[in-house]
């Protein structure tokens, strides 16, 4: 659902590496017309370097995105959207 | 005197003066075939080549072989040769490393509110991952905490033996407890405490939870340590109990839910629980070792170097026929793929094998130790423990 704190395999902490790996695979490159980096690469940069902990944040699927919003906030949104 | 009488260390020197260097050298290796592994085991062993020879463990001869090299030394991440012990000792390390040495993790954690929508538990088992760290002095001189067995556990109960300990040992104190707070509500980003309107700001179509909302990510350094009492000396300034990664991510919230919670730290071992383990991995190789017996030249030599990892076998120039002949450079980088083996040109011309007195150790502490300083203490703990064990042995002689 969120992110595991450790990788399973090796125990090396992995929860802090994973909002950063996002951001590298998802905003383009400087100097490249728009490339976005590779999810090796991102990987190598961060340091994990075991197939144990590359997996953990490769096959991540973050579902705590999807519910977080079963929440009353977004019917906030749509209370207020519909106001104004 | 018997054949089977053990030898004394001269008359050992005495007959490995008979040995070549090659013959020795041939002993420490662990053939690798395409299809099997061939000599596995040690062979100092009392009158494992005949009768003549002892080759029994030898306290001079070890102190002499024993070498230490180290490859990388940081905090986080030691790699070192280990050179000239048995692998039963090696993995003693190892095992202690990853399963004995006591480090301080979260174990008890009092949940007042939690709101969120991670359960309680699964947030204390989060929370008891995250290493922590600290005044190594502080945190070395920390006593056991001892916890007494659930009042309805009366199998328990029954082995537990309350004389025998200290009731100190059972109650939380300075002593033996860390403290750690984590207090955080989340709420819309306001004009007046942030200077944006966040519930605007999503009418309008923004997604990002960071900018609409305040405290939307709890990450590990809004822990607080609470000192209590006489740990003020030891844990404060640069030597406060703190995570060793401030970004992990703890939980994600929404506008209204809270997390309230204290958590009671104790020190503990990796064999009970792997939060305790001081590494996140301890672990070894053996050295590879690479013998070419033939000449291999030309463009052989270029498919012989394909056959290895980069950096492994280097092509030298041989004067007498001005043809490249393959040579090995490093075979520390070697991953013993065997794939050499499997083409029919080099067939009687290599031989691959593992050093087995060599081991190449590579320790990744989580943080609350140096690397290099847990696998001294891994040594110590096992000198520790080898010197209870002889205590035992004597007193039962004694017949106490
Ligand atoms: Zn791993």
């Amino acid at each position: 659902m969120i992110i595991p704190i450790r990788c399973f395999s090796c125990g090396k902490v992995i929860a802090d590496l994973y909002e950063e790996y996002v951001q590298l695979i998802s905003t383009p490159q400087p100097g490249t017309d728009g490339d976005l980096m590779p999810d090796g690469e991102a990987m190598d940069k961060l340091g994990l370097n075991r197939y144990c902990c590359r997996r953990m944040v490769l096959t991540h699927v973050d579902l705590i995105e999807k519910l977080l919003r079963y929440n009353p906030a977004e019917r906030e949104i749509v209370k207020i959207g519909q106001r104004g | 005197m018997p054949s089977w009488a053990p030898l004394s260390a001269d008359q050992v020197a005495e007959q490995r003066r008979g040995l070549s260097e090659e013959q020795l050298q041939h002993r420490r290796i662990v053939n690798i075939n395409a299809e099997t592994v061939t000599d596995v085991s040690a062979t100092d062993i009392p009158g494992h080549y005949g009768p003549g020879q002892d080759d029994s463990w030898d306290l001079n001869r070890f102190a002499q072989q024993l070498r230490i090299d180290y490859h990388q030394n940081r905090p986080n991440d030691a790699a070192f040769s280990l050179i000239g012990l048995d692998a039963s000792i090696a993995n003693a390390f190892r095992r202690i490393l990853l399963a004995e040495i006591p480090s301080l993790a979260i174990e008890d954690v009092f949940i007042f509110d939690n709101t969120s929508i991670i359960q309680d538990e699964v947030l204390a088992h989060r929370l008891g991952l995250i290493p922590l760290t600290g005044g190594t002095k502080g945190l070395k001189q920390l006593r056991w905490f001892k916890k007494p067995p659930p009042k309805d556990d009366f199998a328990a109960l029954a082995v537990y033996d309350q004389d025998d300990l200290d009731p100190s040992a059972s109650t939380p104190n300075d002593h033996n407890t860390v403290v750690i707070t984590l207090d955080v509500e989340c709420r819309w980003a306001t004009v007046e405490q942030d200077g944006r309107d966040g519930k605007q700001l999503a009418v309008d179509g923004e997604i990002d939870p960071t900018v609409r909302y305040i405290n939307s990510n709890v990450y590990a350094h809004q822990l607080v340590f609470e000192p209590q009492g006489e740990q003020v000396q030891w844990f404060s300034g640069e030597d406060v109990i703190r995570p060793v990664n401030p970004d992990i991510l703890i939980a994600k919230l929404r506008p209204g839910q809270r997390i309230s919670l204290r958590c009671h730290c104790i020190k503990g071992v990796g064999g009970d629980h792997a939060k305790f383990s001081p590494v996140a991995t301890a672990s070894y190789r053996l050295l590879p070792h690479i013998e070419i017996t033939a000449p291999i030249v030309g463009s052989e030599a270029r498919k012989f170097q394909r056959c290895f990892p980069r950096g492994v076998i280097a092509l030298q120039k041989d004067p007498a026929s001005g043809e490249n002949k393959a040579v090995v450079a490093d075979p520390m980088k070697d991953t013993v793929s065997r794939e050499c083996l499997r083409h029919d040109e080099f067939k009687g011309k290599v031989k691959l094998g593992r050093v087995r007195d060599h081991f190449i150790f590579s320790v990744e502490s989580t943080g609350q130790f140096a690397s290099d300083e847990l696998f001294l203490d891994s040594v110590r703990l096992l000198k520790a423990k080898a010197q209870k064990f002889k205590r035992h042995l004597s007193e039962l002689e004694e017949g106490r």
